[in-house]
């Protein structure tokens, strides 16, 4: 074969025509310029598109949680709430048909729950995603876990635990399952309890863990933890001695509450029936409401010292002024008033100890309607009082300009107005103080409380000393206790059925305090309808108190003030010898 | 002029190797800080799950049923109760010789 060099190519020497070098030169051109177009579509126009798109990739942002505060009694050592993390079990259906029966059966055995159940909620075809169980503890979803069934899942997810069940029920609360408080305590300080969940946004690399952040990380603010006024010791106690009481007389319901004299915490609060908080069937129905501060009723005799106080701050009477009550049957205004026995002629402080209706209507003589009103107004009843909490009742206190006449007398001895046992426990703080009503509180009081001047402070210290006397032999001796001097007035207020007083349901009522030479607490004990014989407050409520007051005392320490036999003998360094 | 460029080229190396070791370094301690705040949160959640618990076994109505079913014991009222008086802040500390026993 020839060989022709390079150069010497016959195919070289024919002339191109030049547009075909041109079209080249077009073509790359056009080439060169798409691409260039593309760039600049991709850089400058869909810029922010893409750079979403590749840091949806690696980056994420984390939602931080915030717990929710811890609520604590006052000593600051008595967990009485507290939320820790369980998981939720999820599923997606398609997903987990792939699941085998044995891994179903055992999955339902571990989550204590039927199977078809499980396999129920498996069903639903339209959903990609169903709850199986909530609230499941952390080693039973651990072992969940630790199954691998296909199709299902994990989340985290909060539990409130109340370990006092239902001793401290009503004041705390609930939380729905959200961990968002919707009763008592709970309720009234969600904004504080519940903190502001924090987020943080980070890149994550291939193994998933976390390598860098993106932003500055907003933490969580966790929720405050609570610290209530209220004493684990005194709340058990009160709780206890209801309880005995409620089924010793076959009530239908109770209610009691322990306030500090000196600082106006309420100690104690306690209702009955309960439930039991952590458990979510249980929270249904009247064992729900919180009788001391939701449910008003006629007070009854209890309101008595309050009119007596009134007439001694007024100088209508004195401590010797005498009323003739008569046979116990008095004709006023149309209407009978009468009282449980014969009393006879007697002085105020026998009024109050005799609770006698008719010489409270003889005392409401020399007063007015509107100075009644006026200080009936100022001890708190008629108005919600400033405690901070969900559904405090008000009361119901009708103007003195609709007072009919008659009315007059009922309201002196605590019918025809209504009011919380709260209330009344509040308005009691005037006499186991010196004329002054101190401000309730259910939060650990750390700075002075405020107190309204009501009486006089002498006008208090004569009622203080009738109200004893209403607490001693001659009185509700029940309401007696050991060690120390116990001052109160029992009520026990018939109860409206259908528009009129019924004959045979009551409520039976103790008010007081101690111990009297220098009073620490205001007890204040109801019980609704007690059925089986006593009805009378100072039968029924007065040994509850006398109870509470007993062991209230005791743990607080506070010395005895009145003389009693020891049975213990004081050893002196003397007699050693 | 040429020594100087091998001297600036060297140091540049150097520099860039020591960030890139830098970076590495910091994630290593973000990943290690990380894995800690987890403990933390961990030790956290076992706090208040000991907590609870322990609020649990202290309850009141507990050992209340304790003291008086198991232990077979009575409030102290006041007749059995020895109160005295006195200013005790001024007391001074009882001196117990070595090897006394109180």
């Amino acid at each position: 074969m020839k060989r022709v060099r390079f150069y010497d190519s016959p195919v070289l020497n024919t002339q191109m025509p030049m547009w075909r070098a041109r079209l080249v030169v077009i073509l790359l051109m056009l080439g060169f310029g798409t691409v260039l177009a593309k760039a600049l579509y991709l850089q400058g126009m869909s810029k922010d598109f893409l750079q979403q798109q590749g840091e949806r990739r690696y980056e994420r942002t984390l939602v931080l949680p915030a717990t929710r505060g811890k609520i604590f009694d006052r000593s600051g050592e008595v967990v009485l709430a507290s939320s820790v993390p369980v998981r939720a079990i999820w599923a997606i259906p398609e997903d987990a048909r792939a699941a085998g029966d044995e891994q179903l059966t055992q999955l339902s055995k571990l989550l204590d729950m039927p199977i078809a159940d499980v396999r129920r909620r498996l069903a639903t075809e339209d959903k990609n995603f169903v709850y199986i169980k909530r609230q499941v503890a952390v080693d039973i979803a651990d072992q969940i876990r630790a199954m691998k069934i296909p199709g299902i899942h994990q989340q985290v997810e909060m539990r409130r635990f109340y370990p006092e069940g239902g001793m401290t029920a009503h004041v705390l609360g609930f939380t729905n399952i959200e961990d968002k408080g919707i009763e008592g305590v709970e309720l009234t300080f969600d904004k504080e309890l519940s903190g502001t969940p924090g987020s943080r946004r980070v890149i994550r690399d291939r193994l998933g863990r976390v390598v860098e952040d993106v932003q500055a990380v907003v933490p969580p603010v966790h929720g405050q933890d609570l610290r209530l006024s209220l004493d684990a010791g005194l709340q058990f106690d009160a709780y206890s001695a209801l309880k005995k009481a409620m089924e010793e007389h076959n009530a239908q319901a109770g209610a009691g509450i322990v306030v500090d004299v000196k600082t106006g915490e309420v100690l104690a609060l306690v209702n009955l029936p309960s439930y039991d908080p952590n458990r979510r069937d249980d929270r249904t129905g009247g064992a729900l409401r919180n009788r001391v501060i939701t449910d008003t009723f006629e007070p009854g005799s209890i309101m008595k010292p309050f009119t007596v106080a009134l007439a001694l701050d007024l100088d209508k009477v004195t401590t010797s002024t005498k009323f003739d009550t008569g046979n116990g049957r008095y004709r006023y205004q149309g209407s009978v008033i009468s009282d449980v026995s014969r009393n006879g002629v007697l002085d105020v402080a026998g009024i109050l100890r005799r609770s006698s209706n008719i010489g409270m209507t003889m005392i409401s003589e020399l007063l007015t309607s509107q100075e009644m009103w006026t200080k009936f107004t100022e001890l708190g009843f008629g108005r919600a009082p400033h405690a901070n909490f969900p559904g405090v009742a008000s009361g119901k206190l009708r103007p003195w300009e609709r007072w009919r006449p008659i009315e007059r007398a009922t309201m002196a001895y605590g019918y025809g107005l209504s009011a919380s046992l709260l209330q009344i426990a509040h308005a009691y703080t005037v006499f186991a103080r010196d004329g002054d009503m101190v401000s309730l509180t259910l939060l650990k009081r750390e700075d002075k409380p405020t107190s309204v001047q009501v009486y006089k402070s002498e006008d208090a210290a004569l009622v203080r000393s009738m109200l004893e006397a209403a607490a001693g032999p001659d009185g509700a001796r029940l309401a007696q206790v050991q060690g120390y001097r116990v001052a109160g007035k029992s009520g026990t207020a018939r109860k409206i059925v259908d528009g009129r007083y019924s004959t045979s349901k009551y409520r039976s009522s103790f008010v007081g305090f101690a111990p009297v030479s220098d009073p620490r607490i205001v007890v204040a004990v109801t019980l609704d309808e007690p059925q089986g014989g006593a009805y009378y407050g100072g039968r029924v409520a007065a040994p509850v108190f006398s109870n509470i007051v007993a062991s209230s005392l005791r743990r607080m320490g506070v010395q005895p003030d009145a003389p009693f036999e020891s049975l213990v003998a004081v050893g002196s360094a003397g007699e050693q010898e | 002029m040429g020594r100087f460029s091998i001297l600036f080229a060297v140091l540049l190396m150097l520099f860039a190797i020591s960030l890139v070791t830098a970076r590495y370094q910091s994630r290593q301690l973000f990943v290690a800080s990380e894995r800690l705040s987890a403990q933390a949160r961990e030790l956290d959640t076992d706090w208040r799950r000991l907590q609870l618990e322990r609020a649990e076994l202290a309850r009141n109505a507990r050992i209340d049923e304790i003291a008086r079913q198991d232990l077979k014991m009575m409030p102290a009222s006041p007749d059995r109760t020895l109160y005295l008086k006195g200013d005790f802040a001024a007391v001074p500390p009882v001196n117990v010789p070595d090897g006394v026993r109180p």
